[in-house]
């Protein structure tokens, strides 16, 4: 049996993907980066390959993408994550009728990316240099707040009041803003709230410029975060499509690549 | 960065030296780069050369491209400001200038911009001469192109006074002479590009262009015309400077000036070939021609004037609907893939001008990438992600059409 990987090395998680010659997927893998970001690839590689009872010799194609993508050198290619994300989309939407537009919200930045009926990227923008918006403004929001990344939607729906406003589009300046709030004794549900829709209100801006059209399909680590979801919903007037792991699109999108790469290079 | 030009990639063409050298010699070593006489800063294409050469006095442009200039210029402008004009003001102010352009009798700084408007005070606070060229903020007007004319009179009055020469037909046909033979090697070079696969690859084309702001016009013709003669061996020989497939780009926006070459570069890392450009530091600088048919000197200076109004595509003018078109026109002949469109943060014009020119271009059927970046070498990692998927979709593109 012949397996083909996709490596997606993210600025805060190291996700893997397998799929067999059919390019159905045969499992995931999701670990952090933390500072080796090529040990942590190959360990996250060996871990997948260990779970699935595959040996690394029937892996005959790996596509590494994100971040990191330029460091693990024993890939046979490498690809931007706009792209893979794009091709994965594709495959994943498909059981949802098709999807056209995809917000990514990543570690440390976010996408918006319109593509075609083939899943070829046809325009494409992103956060400039600046971790507004992202992952890691929630990473130090939930700090700030001292809960769990994990309870964010939970207490999103749990407010008595309406979510507050953080003007800041600043991560740091939005840390003294929540600060500020937590002192004058508002609740943390609103709060949290009010964070997921500035977040949400900078994501449609980013995804406005790139053209909506139907299907609106989110990925990412955010997108775990069901207080989030629902917030891009309210400001986009329309339902999104959250894949079962929406962490792994991106990484599952290189090894569909890695197999009809495969299969073209050897016929 | 100059070791990254020149040794990262393979094949560079040997009348490139020249260049390389120049660079070298005036980045790396501080050569100087005094000339004998009276010698005259400009800060825009928009000052009229010809006038300088035909007055004696010897042009040199001081667009600034350099990142450690531009946070000494932050001293000046606010943190928002253009990083072109910040490190033109950084460099301006340094005691240790590089390139080293030597005293300066007279900077003239054409009021395009609302920053280049302003730095103007700035540089009179450096102890500069500074003479602004008032520049009419649209080009179609009679008024306006009335208003220009006066405004280039006024220019000639004020270099008579500092070079102490009269204007004469013969000196300006003199002076035109010398230009227009650098503009004509210019546009041999440039229509080189059309060819597909690519013979010279973009990065060495803006080394070129941007060698004009302060190299000696007749040895940089030289330099050019040697290069253009190797170009048509290459052509004859069949050899590619890219691969045939790469995505052949239309490079636009604010200005790619030395050392900051990173976006043209990065785009040619990833696999891409800027085959041709629409900016001030190139193409804009050099492709329009003069031929002034006129008797008197007087009438001569206005067809110059005209020259320098008319045709030009800078975006500070109300009405630019020119830029747009002449966008359409050159990815079409020279079979552009996608338009890559750099805009400086707090550059606002090639910013608002984003809209409309990715619009036009989306009408008719050509990508556009839009970057938003400054001279600050921290938003690599995030531009390679966008040219290589840039790139990418182009490839598909091209692979799904076919």
């Amino acid at each position: 049996m012949k397996y083909f990987a996709g490596l997606d090395i993210g600025s805060t998680a190291i996700k893997v993907a397998l799929v067999d010659e059919e390019g159905k997927i045969v499992g995931v893998h999701v670990s952090s980066s933390g500072s080796l970001f090529h040990k942590n690839a190959r360990e996250a590689l060996h871990t997948l390959l260990a779970q699935q009872g595959v040996a690394k010799d029937d892996v005959r194609y790996l596509i590494a993408t994100g971040y990191g993508r330029k460091l693990f050198k024993e890939a046979d290619d490498s690809i931007s994550e706009i792209t893979a994300n794009a091709i994965g989309a594709h495959e994943v939407g498909k059981a949802y009728g098709g999807v056209r537009t995809i917000i990514n919200i990543g570690g440390q930045d976010s996408k918006a990316i319109q593509i075609d009926d083939t899943g070829n990227v046809s325009n494409f923008a992103m956060n400039d240099k600046c971790a507004a918006g992202t992952g890691r403004f929630l990473d130090v929001a939930a700090r700030n707040l001292d809960i769990d990344l994990e309870e964010l939607g939970d207490y999103h729906f749990n407010g008595k009041g309406a979510p507050l406003t953080i003007n800041s589009t600043c991560t740091v300046f939005a840390e003294s803003e929540i600060i500020g709030l937590l002192a004058n004794g508002h609740g943390k549900e609103e709060i949290i709230a009010g964070i997921h829709y500035s977040i949400a209100k900078r994501t449609v801006r980013l995804a406005k410029r790139v053209g909506i059209e139907d299907r609106v399909y989110f990925d990412g680590g955010p997108a775990l975060n069901k207080g989030l979801v629902a917030a891009i919903q309210d400001e986009l007037g329309r339902e999104l499509v959250v894949p079962e792991y929406p962490q792994t699109t991106t990484a599952f999108g290189a090894a569909i690549l890695a197999r009809n790469e495969f299969f073209a290079e050897t016929s | 960065m100059l070791d990254h030009i020149t040794d990262d990639f393979d094949d560079n063409p040997a009348a490139m030296d020249y260049f390389y050298d120049l660079f070298r010699r005036a980045y790396c070593q501080g050569e100087s780069l005094e000339r004998e006489g009276v010698r005259v800063g400009t800060t825009c294409i928009h000052a009229p050369e010809e006038l300088i050469y035909a007055m004696g006095a010897t042009p040199v442009r001081l667009c600034n491209g350099s990142y450690h200039y531009d946070q000494i210029g932050a001293d000046f402008m606010p943190a928002k400001s253009c990083s072109l004009v910040k490190a033109t003001l950084g460099m301006l102010s340094s005691e240790n200038v590089i390139p080293r352009v030597g005293k300066l009798d007279l900077i003239v700084n054409p009021t395009t911009c609302d920053q280049k408007k302003k730095a103007s005070a700035m540089m009179v606070g450096m102890g500069h001469k500074v003479y602004n060229l008032e520049l009419p903020p649209a080009k179609e007007s009679e008024q306006a192109r009335l208003y220009w004319q006066r405004s280039v009179r006024e220019f000639v009055q004020q270099l008579r006074s500092l070079t102490g020469k009269k204007l004469t037909r013969k000196n300006l046909t003199a002076a035109m002479a010398r230009t227009s033979r650098a503009q004509a090697a210019f546009r041999t070079l440039h229509n080189f590009r059309r060819k597909a696969p690519s013979l010279v690859l973009g990065k060495d084309v803006f080394l070129v262009t941007n060698a004009y702001f302060f190299d000696d016009i007749e040895r940089w013709t030289e330099a050019v015309e040697k290069l253009n003669a190797e170009l048509a061996q290459r052509d004859q020989d069949g050899f590619c400077a890219a691969q045939k497939k790469a995505p052949r780009i239309l490079f636009t926006g604010s200005p790619p000036i030395f050392p900051n070459l990173k976006l043209p570069l990065l785009i040619e890392e990833s696999g891409g070939v800027v085959v041709a450009d629409e900016t001030c530091s190139a193409n804009r600088m050099l492709y329009d021609m003069t031929a002034v048919d006129e008797w008197l000197v007087n009438d001569m200076v206005d067809s110059l004037a005209n020259k320098y109004l008319k045709p030009c595509t800078c975006p500070i003018f109300t009405n630019n609907e020119d830029r747009l078109r002449r966008l359409v026109e050159l990815a079409k002949s020279f079979a552009v893939d996608g338009v890559v469109y750099q805009a400086f943060s707090g550059c606002q014009v090639y910013e608002m001008e984003q809209k409309s020119v990715a619009e036009t271009l989306n009408k008719a059927g050509i990508a556009m990438l839009y970057i938003e970046t400054d001279y600050s070498p921290d938003d690599m990692g995030q531009l390679t992600t966008r040219i290589e998927a840039f790139l990418e979709s182009l490839k598909t593109r091209k692979r799904n059409r076919k």
